[in-house]
């Protein structure tokens, strides 16, 4: 299979590539780890002229766990968000969803900057990165702005990132004391796979009475883009954590989905799982939380 | 416009002029011609053009060889030296690992990559590690038995050492 023909920027430094984004005015398209670009370019679904590759650009790379907010770039693969100590220790969830993606060839090339910027509805990564509160850089050669990765999804395929941007690095904040996470895909192979059905949940619990103080429940693969649960949310929050709490939970999850039939499974199968999987993460999170 | 790279393949520096548009698998099939690298899917879903870069196993169809400029490569053909084939590929032919071949290359290639950095996996882990790599003929049975017997060959090698 051929790729289209494109004019290749290589630069060392962000400044260096901003600038070449602005010179190129919109037809520059960034290239990281390529597992997406490179698919669709072959497919002939997207043909873009000039390739800017961030894949030389050391600020990119790093893991960085300094001043209390955990700062990832662009560039780090999925591979390496599994093998990081501070991610498998603090970011658990995140670890779960970077293991889960692909094969583990795609992890040692895919990167978290990439599978962000795909928008794809059912990608490994936006769970967690949305069940942690998790914000992205993107920049230009003129500024630099923030965006929750909640808020970052448009559609299938489509983000907020503007066509001379590239997104730089992705913060987290540290989780609370007494909080769990968990993420959970449910896919027809164990591996290798596109989720049929993905949850991420984030919960703190009361220091006092050990009643739920804050949850997130992100839902994967059944809508446009990765979504909150709010009515599951709702219904978590002031409870004390239990397998009938967890239950309904997942029963309220299922209503905040909107899945679709298609040659994976169908939209009744994905609802039914969403429950399933919502009560498993909830419980899976509470064990976490319970030994932090 | 071509631009001009330099890739350590197998130990030896190779110095190209490549199109952007060129891939890693490409440019050592067609251009070093190392056939040993197969092409499958040329999407990155079957592992048939898995080589180890810089330590890491990857699918080299979606790896530009302008990235893979001044990093180090290793094919299958890399494997074998003067002393014989490598226990890997020893093994996947004294136990019948090999039906048409075409998987075999990525195969003993992501089970180098793993019995690198652990030289006593169980079989989930040498399950996990391969499970980028698709096979149509064997059933994968043989191709982990084969993987099995290398760790254990390692792990009485280094007794007998002691």
């Amino acid at each position: 299979m051929l790729l289209p023909k494109f004019d290749f920027y290589e630069p060392t430094k962000l400044p260096e590539a901003c600038e070449i984004m602005d010179d190129l005015k919109d037809k520059g398209h960034p290239l990281a780890g390529g597992t997406d670009l490179l698919v669709n370019m072959k497919k002939k679904l997207i043909a873009p002229g000039h390739l800017v590759s961030l894949a030389r650009i050391e600020e990119l790379k790093g893991i960085d766990a300094s001043n209390g907010i955990l700062k990832i770039g662009a560039c780090v693969t999925a591979a390496e968000l599994t093998e990081s100590e501070v991610i498998r220790g603090m970011f658990g969830a995140l670890a779960e969803g970077a293991e889960s993606l692909c094969s583990p060839l795609i992890r040692n090339l895919a990167t978290i900057g990439g599978n962000l910027v795909a928008a794809r509805p059912a990608a490994d990564l936006p769970p967690a990165l949305m069940a942690y509160g998790a914000e992205v850089i993107l920049k230009n050669s003129s500024s630099d702005r923030s965006v929750p990765v909640e808020n970052f999804f448009k559609g299938p395929g489509e983000s907020l990132i503007g066509p001379d941007e590239i997104l730089t690095y992705v913060l987290l904040k540290k989780p609370q004391l007494a909080s769990g996470a968990a993420y959970i895909k449910l896919g027809v192979r164990k591996t290798l796979e596109i989720s049929l059905v993905s949850v991420a949940v984030y919960i703190v619990l009361d220091s006092q009475d050990g009643s739920i103080h804050s949850a997130r429940v992100i839902l994967g693969a059944v809508a446009p883009t990765h979504i909150r649960a709010p009515s599951a949310e709702k219904m978590l929050l002031g409870e004390k954590p239990s397998d009938a709490l967890f239950e309904s939970a997942g029963n309220e999850a299922a209503n905040n989905s909107s899945p679709i039939d298609n040659f994976r499974g169908s939209a009744e199968y994905r609802r039914d799982m969403v429950k399933v999987l919502t009560r498993r993460a909830l419980s899976k999170a509470y064990h976490d939380a319970q030994e932090n | 416009m071509k631009k001009l790279i330099n890739l350590n393949i197998n130990g030896k520096d190779h110095e190209l002029a490549v199109s952007p548009n060129q891939t890693l698998a490409d440019v050592i099939r067609d251009e070093i011609g190392l056939t040993g690298t197969k092409k499958g899917c040329e999407v990155g879903e079957c592992g048939a053009c898995t080589v180890i870069m810089d330590g890491k196993p990857v699918t080299s169809c979606l790896v530009l060889a302008v990235q893979a400029n001044g990093r180090t490569i290793l094919t299958i053909e890399g494997l074998e030296t003067d002393k014989g084939l490598h226990p890997l590929q020893q093994a996947f032919v004294d136990k019948g690992a090999i039906q048409c071949g075409y998987c075999t290359s990525g195969m003993i290639l992501s089970a180098k990559a793993l019995l690198d950095r652990n030289s006593h996996p169980d079989e989930s882990v040498i399950r996990m590690a391969i499970s980028g790599n698709l096979c149509r003929c064997t059933g994968y049975q043989k191709i982990i038995e084969s993987i099995k017997s290398v760790s254990k060959y390692k792990n009485e090698r280094s007794l007998s050492k002691s």
